[in-house]
């Protein structure tokens, strides 16, 4: 039993805040293994006056709060280099349909939309004002609505998000069309029940 | 491994004794490192297969404390230990001296000072 009750609790309250950040799997371990430590410091004979143990006890909380935070942050990112192995091969769980059929559908909007627009053009030497205005604010709200299903994508494929949205940008109707075409991961497919996921 | 100072400390309290169990304050305290910087680096050991860890079991004269996390190096932990301390002691015998003359902590059980071979 310690002899700072109070500076215990404190202590252990500090550590368990600490230990939210650490990823949940070795959470409770942890925190039971530092908790554990803090009647060691609290009753140290060798160090006085008690003022100092308790100095020592709430170093030792700083200390085990950046140890999580450093335990977490390296735990988050190995989780992300393996999510993004995932989408450079383009396995997904939910791949849905064949990448290279996806591919040519898209480029047959691709070159439907440009044809339909050079047709347009040359039927229209002179074309009235708001039909650009129209054609401008269709271009802008096709680029707009890539770049925000990029934006709440969980995942994309091939590519980092940055890149696609680069390439929606530069290219505009071709960009957003390939983008959607191979890069765009659909809505998991519900699993049937009693069927194994792999 | 890249054997910094503060790793260099760990190890010579770890190899002093290698079946000795040695807690986190314990530690703490023989290598004379705060704790945000020796339970990452215990952290990282253990993810290498250098050190293990196993709970106390909990005994009648403990006092209701509770039961408290012990380090010790493995098998292949205590060879890469050892051979990287005498790498280090080696290469650098002025640093070496330096540890030597360090003034032992009180209540300290761990680290035999170099040099001081009696």
């Amino acid at each position: 039993m310690s002899r700072a009750p109070r500076t215990q609790r404190l202590a252990e309250w500090l550590i368990r805040a600490a230990c939210r950040r650490l990823p949940a799997d070795v959470r409770a371990e942890r925190c039971r293994e530092w908790a554990a430590e803090l009647p060691a410091i609290l009753d140290d004979e060798s160090v006085r006056p008690p003022l100092r143990r308790t100095l020592r006890a709430f170093s030792f909380c700083a200390g085990v709060s950046r140890t999580a935070g450093q335990l977490g942050r390296s735990a988050r990112a190995s989780a992300r280099r393996s999510r993004n192995s995932q989408w450079r091969t383009g396995a997904m769980p939910n791949q849905s349909g064949n990448v290279a059929a996806r591919a040519i559908l898209g480029f047959g909007i691709w070159l439907v939309v440009v044809l339909g627009f050079i047709a347009l053009a040359r039927s229209l030497t002179q074309p009235p004002r708001w039909l650009l205005m129209a054609g401008l604010a269709l271009a802008v709200a096709f680029d707009a609505f890539c770049l925000a299903d990029i934006a709440r994508a969980a995942q994309v494929r091939y590519l980092p998000k940055w890149a696609w949205a680069l390439i929606c940008l530069i290219q505009t109707p071709g960009g957003g069309i390939a983008y959607l075409s191979i890069g765009h991961v659909g809505r998991p497919r519900p699993v049937p029940p009693g069927d194994a996921t792999p | 491994m890249k054997l910094t100072g503060p790793l260099e400390r760990v190890l010579r309290v770890l190899t002093a004794d290698p079946s000795a169990q040695h807690y986190g304050y314990d530690l703490m305290k023989a290598a004379k490192l705060p704790s945000g910087t020796l339970y990452p680096m215990l952290a990282r050991l253990q993810q290498d297969g250098l050190v293990e860890s196993e709970w106390e079991v909990q005994r009648e004269e403990a006092g209701g404390r509770p039961p408290r996390k012990y380090y010790r190096l493995t098998a292949e932990g205590l060879r890469v230990a050892r051979l990287e301390l005498a790498q280090a002691s080696s290469s650098s015998p002025a640093r070496q001296a330096g540890y030597g003359t360090a003034r032992p902590a009180p209540g300290r059980t761990a680290r035999p000072a170099p040099g001081s071979t009696r």
